[in-house]
């Protein structure tokens, strides 16, 4: 049995009064104003039961005048329910109620005696049944007294109670609106995944001041008034604020930057302090942080002539001065350009420490998976750990769009049987490919990337093997690494003639490690102005270093990186491409804006501890760049970059031999229709000095030439096609190359 | 078949109605007598301001001595008589709301003593000469809620006014005005209206 909600009405706003029929009312043993609890998935209300004034059946108008906090903010939206919901309460005249006063403003709280506000609750509160935690919506009066939560009643054994002239009422406290819905608010945040460590240090900035006050003044230490958070966009430094003080119980008054900026001369200024006002008022309710989101673009660098911002930056800077430790509350600024700040800002007694949130590491981004993926019917074979070791880049904020690519995937694949669907692997898997990292996004190395697998590329099983070891190993199985106390290498160069494979290899190294890759050629760093295509390297290395395993891969260095002593001159854009390049791989260290999350401590678990221990290593062993580098002009490059702890594996892709040739041309002929009498031995034998690339554009031509002798309806390709293709070519390499090849360039 | 509460029960809400009847006139002429003085608040308030922003050694009547000083005493002394005798008039009202909802408490008390031996139909059933019980019944909280919350409203105003406030003082007489609720006032005359028949049975 189920009614219809419909909404209240008019004439029985604030009477407290449920509306339903009388067989309903009788069935559940219901008399005349008689109280009962009603059930919502959100919370519950108390109300008294009155019959329809049309006596109809079937249909239910209750009265939210008392109900629980989290129905209070979010009214129900259903339209039926069950009749089980329906409970009738027994409820005794109470002796005693404590209750705390929420009001509309702080003037009124100021200006009026407690003593009118005891009458007007009391007189407002006849009549009410209440229970305890619940909340009195008093809007209906129309004065400045808006709710009333009762934090506890005096009576015999029972949940509820009714208010009457005879019941003494305390008040306990006198909160205004705005901090009490802030504070309900804070109550149903979702959780934050990978930010412990971060989070806890806030607290601790946050409580102590709070919680031991005396401590505090005994040992004359001012707390600290100023937070800086840093990080890229996306981490999710707004949320952890939000999650924070809903945690620590403070009040948080929110700031965006370009809010504040008006258009008149000196509105700016004037919003800001009214801001710090703002805040000033809350704080005198309990702890408060002001919160400035954006704040590069509130307080940018000072510059000589005589801009507006440069008031604004002032006036920021003396309002934080002028936070004295009476005033209770912090000043948090998010940014992601920390550089771009007025450096003044960034002192101590302004913004005294500075939090830095990297993008996340393997761990911190298992956590997000999971908190996001709580709310969601997850199928059990998803591995979080492995879809957290397959989304290298990706912050918090793409993680959750992640999350919700793959739940539109498995709605699109069948919204038929939508109420058992369940995300698998498959559905994060496409997901992925829709949804790129926000740390690669807008770099200029970023590179869809066609995936090669080691098979499609014929011979070479030496370089492959080399190559597995040297990139696939650390990547895959760093532990192994850790155990032998090897280092990765930094980076790889191969070399060798044209047309033999370099590029392919990079890219089935690539597809088979699972990492992020950004690739760069010289035209992408080439500008016309001085200092820009150094400038656009570093950002490179930044980005991959975000981003972290990543491969960088240099393609034709040495069109890129000449050596210092050839004839180019010394100052040329080359060499200053090399020393920045020298720089970062073997640079002294990281810049501080580029910390990532620390290690977090950890349980003794068994089977967890050991996983965990497992992706520790992975976080150990892939915390730089490794950079592949190719060239066919190895003799062109500096032999500083080719020293151990740069490039340190040297490659050499030689030129296909008989064998290799086999493989290569089984390779390309894969997908043609070969005729019985082809024999590729034969082909093999006289393709000598063939590199790859030619053996490929052979076997084009021969197919070509068979549509052109068969009028498009050739169905197989004849030997002799190839035979012919092969009298007009010629090899590509020379013996005199190859020999050049020889002598290792190190 | 009927109940022998019901006789009791129609004989308390007979006179709960003959009640709301009368206090509904008293209602009426207290606050009848409130507008004109919430009126003069108003006014002094408008001339206050005016003293104020008057430089009176500028003007003719110089001559008196500390003329602005005897005037401002003069009119917050006419606002303080005026406050003292709208809170007599509150008390009125008080007194009013407070007979008539010990009134309506006693139905209700009643309707709980004797709830097992009135079934639901008896409780809901209307006839040409009677509403139902249940119906007069809501219409008697909802009367008592009314002056509840009017009362609490004209209290809460008249409480905020201070003497140096003006701008509080100047608009007292639009939001007395605006306090007034006439629909509820209508659903109280309708409600009198439907149970005349009752009341004279």
């Amino acid at each position: 049995m189920s009614v219809r909600l419909l909404p209240v009405d008019p004439s029985d706003q604030g009477s407290q009064r449920c509306r339903m029929g009388p067989a309903l009312m009788s069935a559940l043993g219901l008399s005349l104003g008689s109280p009962l609890l009603i059930s919502f998935p959100r919370g519950s209300c108390l109300c008294t039961a009155w019959p329809r004034t049309d006596l109809a059946e079937g249909f239910l108008q209750t009265d939210l005048k008392v109900s629980s906090p989290s129905l209070m903010s979010h009214p129900p939206t259903q339209l039926q329910m069950d009749h089980s919901k329906i409970t009738p309460v027994t409820c005794s005249i109470l002796r005693c109620v404590k209750t705390t006063v929420i009001v509309g403003s702080v003037e009124f709280k100021k200006r009026t005696p407690s003593r009118l506000i005891h009458e007007l609750v009391k007189d407002m509160l006849k009549g009410l049944y209440v229970q305890t935690t619940f909340v009195v919506n008093l809007e209906d009066f129309d004065t400045d007294i808006k709710y009333v939560v009762i934090e506890d009643i005096k009576s015999d054994s029972v949940s509820g109670g009714l208010i009457t002239s005879k019941t003494g009422l305390e008040i306990v406290g006198i909160l205004t609106a705005r901090y009490y819905n802030s504070q309900l608010q804070n109550q149903n945040m979702v959780p934050l995944g990978g930010l412990e460590e971060v989070s806890a240090s806030l607290k601790e900035i946050l409580q102590l001041p709070l919680l031991y006050p005396g401590t505090l003044t005994s040992l004359c230490v001012t707390c600290p008034r100023g937070v800086l958070l840093v990080g890229p966009p996306g981490v999710g430094k707004t949320q952890l604020i939000h999650k924070v003080t809903g945690e620590v119980g403070a009040s948080l008054v929110v700031t965006r930057g370009p809010e504040v900026v008006g258009s008149r001369p000196g509105e700016s200024e004037e919003k800001l302090r009214a801001v710090f006002e703002r805040a000033r008022f809350a704080a005198e309710e309990g702890p408060c942080v002001l919160f400035l989101d954006e704040l590069d673009s509130l307080c940018p660098k000072r510059t000589s002539s005589s801009a507006p911002e440069n008031r604004l930056v002032a006036q920021l800077l003396t309002l934080m001065d002028g936070v004295d430790q009476s005033d209770r509350f912090l000043v948090v600024g998010a940014t992601n350009r920390p550089d771009s700040l007025d450096p003044a800002l960034r002192r101590p007694g302004r913004f005294d420490r500075e939090v830095i949130i990297g993008p996340p590491t393997v761990q911190q981004r298992k956590a997000i998976l999971t908190v996001l993926c709580a709310g969601m019917p997850v199928c059990p074979s998803v591995d979080m750990a492995e879809l957290a070791q397959q989304t290298t880049g990706y912050v918090g904020a793409d993680l959750s769009a992640l999350c919700r690519e793959a739940a539109m995937n498995a709605i699109r694949e069948d919204n038929k049987y939508l109420r058992e669907q369940t995300i698998g692997m498959k559905h994060f898997q496409e997901a992925l490919k829709v949804v790129l990292p926000s740390c690669l996004r807008g770099s200029l190395g970023r590179t869809e990337l066609s995936p090669v697998s080691w098979e499609q590329i014929g011979g070479l099983d030496e370089v492959k093997f080399k190559l597995r070891q040297s990139v696939e190993w650390p990547m895959r199985y760093p532990e192994a690494f850790v155990r032998m106390g090897l280092h990765r290498p930094r980076g790889v160069l191969l070399y060798g003639p044209p047309g033999c494979a370099k590029t392919t290899l990079v890219r089935a190294v690539a597809s088979s490690s699972h990492c992020a890759f950004l690739s760069v050629s010289g035209a992408d760093l080439y500008s016309p102005y001085v200092g820009d295509s150094e400038k656009a390297l570093a950002q490179l290395f930044h980005q991959a270093r975000a981003c972290a395993p990543s491969i960088l891969f240099l393609d034709e260095i040495d069109s890129l990186i000449s050596s210092r002593s050839s004839a180019n001159g010394t100052n040329s854009a080359h060499t200053r491409l090399l020393s920045v390049l020298l720089n970062e791989m073997d640079g002294i260290g990281l810049k501080t804006v580029e910390r990532r999350g620390a290690k977090v401590l950890q349980a003794e678990g068994v089977e967890e501890g050991h996983a965990l221990e497992k992706m520790d290593h992975q976080e150990v062993c892939n915390k730089d760049v490794m950079v592949i580098a190719a060239t066919n002009r190895p003799e062109c490059l500096d032999s500083a970059l080719l020293r151990p702890g740069r490039l340190d594996h040297i490659i050499y892709i030689p030129p296909p031999d008989q064998q290799a040739r086999l493989c290569i041309l089984k390779v390309c002929t894969e997908s043609m229709p070969l005729g019985p009498d082809v024999c590729l031995e034969e082909l093999v034998e006289k393709t000598e000095l063939y590199s790859g690339a030619d053996l490929q554009n052979l076997c084009k031509e021969a197919a070509l030439l068979a549509l052109q002798e068969e009028n498009l309806e050739a169905s197989a390709l004849k030997h002799r096609y190839f035979v012919q293709a092969l009298s007009r070519m010629r090899p590509s390499l020379t013996e005199q190359q190859i020999n050049s090849y020889q002598k290792t360039p190190r | 078949m009927s109940s022998p509460a019901l006789p009791l029960i129609h004989q308390a809400l007979r006179k709960s109605f003959q009640r709301l009847e009368s206090s509904q006139k008293v209602w009426a002429s207290v606050l009848a007598e409130c507008s004109p003085l919430i009126a003069s608040v108003g006014n002094l308030a408008e001339q206050l301001r005016a003293l104020s922003s008057l430089h009176l050694p500028s003007t003719p009547l110089n001559v008196f001595p500390d003329l602005e000083d005897r005037l401002r005493f003069k009119l917050l002394h006419a606002v303080d008589t005026a406050l003292v005798r709208l809170n007599e008039q509150m008390c009125s009202l008080q007194s009013v709301r407070d007979s008539f909802s010990n009134q309506v408490s006693a139905v209700f008390q009643l309707y709980e003593q004797n709830r097992d031996s009135l079934d639901a139909s008896t409780v809901m059933e209307r006839s040409a000469m009677a509403p139902s019980i249940c119906d007069m019944m809501g219409w008697l909280q909802d009367a008592e809620h009314h002056y509840r919350q009017q009362f609490v409203r004209r209290k809460a105003l008249l409480q905020t006014l201070r003497a140096d406030e003006l701008s509080l003082l100047e608009s007292s007489p639009k939001r007395w005005k605006s306090l007034e609720s006439p629909s509820m006032e209508e659903n109280i005359t309708d409600a009198l209206d439907k149970v005349s028949f009752f009341i004279e049975e």
